[in-house]
């Protein structure tokens, strides 16, 4: 294998494990809305409701 | 996490690549994906980042075709051949993985069916590690394959979504609450093909409201724009 071909190889490599990655991602850190931000939401989007419910459990911490 | 410099790459060409796939929504532009093969690369073999792209992105990359915007480009279907070739799911794929390949085959067939039997979109890979999961992985799942999300398809990934609809719009305020716009725009995509969806939810005004707080990412405005032709289709 010549240098180009192993620097191919492992490029290639590296591609399947990103796609891999890309393809299966954790679930991205989220910032919690606060409920009145909500609010606004809801009251510009007509009958939506359903965002103004209890604020979803935040993780705890430790 | 810290990415690396190839998934920095990859990801930057995911979200020209969904720029173009938007354009194309909105507009009925060509995506030229063989253009993009020659041009994207900077480090690997011709098209790799390019192809790699192609397979990120899934179906969603013949998502104006699918929807009749614009006909299949037989260019643009050799590409995405190409990149199902390159990109096989691993023997210790993950579902997600292994659901957007076949997802990928089974988008060629429908568009380029095959003069004889050769070609078949493989089996299907199970849902069953969706089998009693909690509503928030569950939302999290389906919105990483919302590419999937089509009418008149059904496999056992959108049977399990229509068995929960409440939890996946459970899943979809869970998202917008959070600010994670990607995941909220896919589930929102879902939920336009799910019966039973509570009328509170207000899905289409959060889909609007995704859009504009989320929308700067590609991903986000396609799985939106998505989201919104189905829904005006569903209306028709």
């Amino acid at each position: 294998m010549t240098p180009t071909e192993a620097l191919i190889t492992e490029t290639t490599e590296v591609h399947c494990a990103d796609v891999e990655a890309a393809l299966d991602p954790v679930e991205a850190d989220g910032t919690f809305r606060d409920s009145r931000e909500c609010a606004a939401l809801a009251l510009s989007s007509g009958t939506t409701s359903l965002l103004l419910s209890p604020p979803t459990p935040r993780p705890k911490k430790g | 996490m810290k990415q690396s410099g190839t998934s920095i790459r990859l990801t930057g060409a995911v979200q020209d690549l969904a720029t173009e796939v938007v354009s194309a929504l909105r507009g009925g532009d060509h995506l030229r994906l063989a253009e993009s093969l020659s041009v994207r690369d900077e480090t690997g073999p011709p098209g790799d980042l390019a192809l790699a792209a192609v397979r990120v992105l899934g179906p969603d990359v013949l998502l104006p075709a699918v929807l009749r915007i614009v006909p299949p480009d037989p260019d643009d279907l050799a590409v995405v051949r190409k990149a199902v070739d390159a990109f096989p799911p691993s023997a210790d794929a993950s579902p997600t993985s292994r659901w957007s390949h076949w997802a990928m085959r089974h988008t060629l067939l429908r568009l380029d069916p095959p003069l004889d039997d050769a070609r078949t979109d493989g089996t299907e890979p199970g849902a069953g590690w969706l089998d009693g999961v909690p509503w928030q992985f569950l939302t999290h799942q389906l919105a990483v394959l919302a590419p999937l999300a089509l009418p008149a398809d059904d496999s056992a990934l959108t049977r399990a979504a229509r068995h929960r609809p409440v939890d996946v719009a459970r899943g979809f305020v869970r998202a917008v609450r959070r600010r994670d716009w990607l995941q909220a725009a896919g589930a929102g995509r879902w939920l336009t093909l799910l019966d039973g969806v509570p009328d509170t939810l207000g899905l289409e005004g959060g889909l609007e409201f995704v859009a504009q707080m989320g929308g700067d990412d590609p991903r986000v405005a396609l799985q939106v724009q998505a989201a919104q032709l189905l829904r005006a289709g569903a209306a028709r």
